[in-house]
């Protein structure tokens, strides 16, 4: 990539100022700026005192911050492996020439285009344990005979995220999918059909490493989002029963706002090593390098 | 090109900049909730700058305690000149006050002339002052009070509602199983369990209507006693031995799902705040005429508890408008503005001498029940860290209603976190 002249040189990086000061102002500065009250005991109602790893020291101690940590981990292992399959399902069908496949995709994003928040207070209703659909549809059906609390217990409350996710973010694992599938060109498919490839074949061997690099970009997209739920929990479990479902966002959320800057940041810190380490991991797996070439 | 970009960039950014430059001398009146409340304030906001001149601005916050608060918290934690005078839930005055980001209004008080006699005494002392000044001004008060079916309980021969919480279960008990056959939804009585601060409100009027509650002792937090654990387990056998309290109680139930539960005629009792009176009372409820109030019944060797709520006024230290923002703090308390509060909205007035208004009695005759409840309310622990502590008891709590842990674990373990809670933030 040579540059034919200095001012060309120039110009380039005149293109790309915007989004470094955007960058440094919004992302790289926050991020800084919660690293370094970390070390401190930030407290709105004490005085601020240069306290080193006290802050994490009491973090590991800490079984809120370990319950935290574990739905966290949990709720990625599960909802996000299931999002990518439904993805690439629907992906699939919907790459094939279908009828009204326009209209499909786009029925297929609506779940994406809802807020999370107006998306959790929807899932609440659905589980309400009163005038909900799931106990309505259950009794109907004959599965219960009676109402079931499905957020009551940790299994329930669990799956209940779960699902209120998987539904509402597989819209965006499919559209990156979709994007993925038509690059691949129609001939390496009709090739490998004329070598007597059967339909198995050519999905592992055409479909598959071609889509790749896609499904790195979804599955790193979708673990670092996982990774901080906020608004989910937030409004359909605030973290309960027993605080099972508080994530490590809602958990540092709950610290800031009881004035103790410090350990949230702390908190945020932890949050941030591991969605940096999974990108790195991720990174890797996927060879970016290799893709620009 | 270069300069091009960055001049549009340096231009963009000055107006960025420009934008944000507050308003000198315009009071700005932090306030959220539902939209008739706002509109009541836009009213009186209105009236306010008709009589004196001075502008005031609304800095409109959404209904949720939580995010008002978010919203005050990030302000005064920047030092930013606005908002100047602000609406605080009682639950939090505290961190704000050991912050120091609420103005002494000792002064302005004598200046202006306020007299701290029209309020309730124990609430303006426990509450109000921090460090003996006062610091905020009660707006409104709430405390936790029983509301009950009068109809059906003069229908199976009950004339007065119950005292103790064992009369309150033989009676929903009774009553429940009667009123099941033609309504499955039916359920004995109604309260506040899921995991939030209400659950904190509605385990202490329990606990502290059976002598316990939460004890401080030289620097100790006392919390797994054999009255909370009592109480906690008579909590847990409302949902799950006796069954007058729905299962989803400790995973849904906060004020509104409870009051609207009981509004449809699914319910016998129902403790909630007062505000739910007018909502009962209204056009389109199915038990207009149909309910009444009572104290919150108590343990046999207790008495009656209600936990006090209500939203307070102060001002914030970085205030570019003190002198200004007194003047609406005064016109907010004031007698005049405290009736319209209570007769345009339903509130309970934070002053003393509105209840035995005889206009207001005439329409909230309720009123005259609350004053007692009211001047006895029990206020949750006044320290700067009441929400870690709260956060702890809530966790635990739940954790006991949901069948989790033990009454006598969850307090064990909430009682040593707390403890930890406290020796972290006592430490200076």
């Amino acid at each position: 990539m040579g540059y034919r002249t200095f001012s060309e040189l120039k110009e380039s990086y005149a293109f790309i100022l915007p989004l470094i000061i955007f960058i440094l102002t919004f992302i790289l500065l926050p991020v800084l700026g919660t690293f370094i009250n970390s070390f401190f005991r930030d407290i709105s109602f004490l005085q601020r005192k240069f306290i080193m790893f006290e802050n994490y020291k009491q973090l590991f101690n800490d079984s809120g911050f370990w319950e935290a940590i574990r739905f966290t981990i949990l709720f990625i292992v599960v909802s996000v492996p299931l999002e990518i399959i439904l993805g690439l399902i629907f992906a699939l069908i919907l790459n094939q020439a279908i009828p009204f496949r326009g209209f499909l995709r786009a029925c297929v994003l609506l779940p994406w285009a809802i807020p999370s928040a107006i998306s959790g207070r929807l899932w609440e209703l659905i589980y309400n344990y009163n005038y909900g659909l799931a106990n309505f549809l259950c009794i109907k059906l004959g599965i219960s005979t009676g109402p079931i609390n499905w957020l009551g217990s940790s299994l329930g409350a669990f799956f209940g995220v779960v699902i209120a996710d998987v539904w509402k973010t597989t819209p965006f694992v499919t559209i990156i999918l979709l994007a993925g599938l038509s690059a691949i060109p129609m001939d390496l498919h009709l090739q490998a059909k004329v070598d007597g490839a059967n339909f198995l074949q050519r999905f592992y061997k055409v479909t598959m490493p071609l889509l790749k690099p896609v499904l790195i970009v979804a599955l790193l997209f979708r673990t670092i989002d996982a990774l901080r739920i906020f608004d989910l929990v937030y409004v359909l479990t605030h973290g309960g029963p027993g605080g099972v479902t508080t994530s490590l966002s809602l958990y540092s959320y709950k610290y800031f706002l009881a004035g103790d800057f410090g350990y949230g940041s702390a908190v945020s810190v932890m949050l941030f090593v591991i969605a940096f380490t999974l990108s790195l991991i991720y990174i890797k797996l996927g060879r970016f390098a290799e893709l620009g070439t | 090109m270069f300069r091009k970009i960055f001049i549009l960039i340096i231009s963009f950014l000055m107006v960025l900049f420009v934008s944000c430059k507050e308003k000198r001398g315009v009071v700005t009146f932090a306030v959220g909730g539902a939209p008739n409340e706002i509109e009541f304030w836009e009213t009186l906001v209105k009236e306010f700058t008709r009589q004196t001149g001075i502008k005031v601005n609304i800095l409109r916050q959404p209904t949720d305690t939580d995010q008002r608060r978010q919203g005050l918290v990030i302000s005064l934690k920047a030092k930013k000149a606005d908002p100047d005078v602000f609406l605080m839930d009682v639950a939090w005055i505290a961190q704000f006050s050991a912050s120091e980001w609420l103005e002494p209004l000792d002064d302005y008080i004598k200046k202006e002339k306020i007299n701290l006699d029209a309020f309730f005494n124990k609430v303006v002392n426990l509450v109000d002052r921090y460090k003996g000044k006062v610091i905020a001004l009660p707006v409104y008060i709430d405390a936790g009070v029983l509301y009950y079916r009068k109809d059906l309980l003069r229908k199976y021969g009950y004339s007065e509602p119950p005292e103790t919480w064992g009369e309150l279960v033989n009676c929903a008990l009774k009553i429940q199983k009667s009123m099941r056959k033609t309504n499955p939804n039916f359920y004995g009585f109604l309260w506040q369990g899921a995991q939030y601060e209400g659950l904190v409100c509605n385990w202490l009027e329990f606990a502290a209507s059976n002598g316990g509650g939460i004890i401080f002792k030289d620097g100790k937090i006392g919390l797994n006693l054999p009255s909370n654990i009592e109480a906690l387990q008579f909590m847990y056998d409302l949902i799950h031995t006796y069954k007058i309290s729905p299962p989803n109680t400790f995973t849904e139930m906060k004020e509104e799902e409870v009051r609207m539960s009981f509004q449809k005629g699914d319910a016998l009792f129902e403790r909630n705040w007062p505000y739910a009176w007018a909502l009962h009372q209204s056009e389109d409820s199915y038990i207009k005429g149909k309910v009444d109030i009572a104290p919150l019944p108590h343990f046999a060797s207790g008495k009656s508890v209600s936990t006090l709520g209500g939203w307070h006024i102060g001002i914030s230290k970085y205030s570019d408008a003190k002198s200004k923002a007194i003047k609406f703090l005064k016109f907010v308390i004031s007698y005049g503005t405290q009736k319209k509060l209570a007769l345009k909205l339903g509130w309970n007035p934070g002053r003393k001498d509105v209840y035995t208004d005889q206009e207001v009695l005439k329409k909230m005759p309720h009123l005259a029940k609350l004053k007692d409840v009211f001047e006895n309310a029990l206020p949750r622990p006044n320290l700067p860290y009441y929400t870690q502590i709260s956060e702890v008891l809530q966790h635990y709590i739940n954790a006991a209603l949901a069948g989790k842990l033990t009454p006598e674990d969850a307090l064990s373990q909430a009682e040593k976190e707390a403890q930890d809670v406290i020796e972290r933030y006592e430490r200076k």
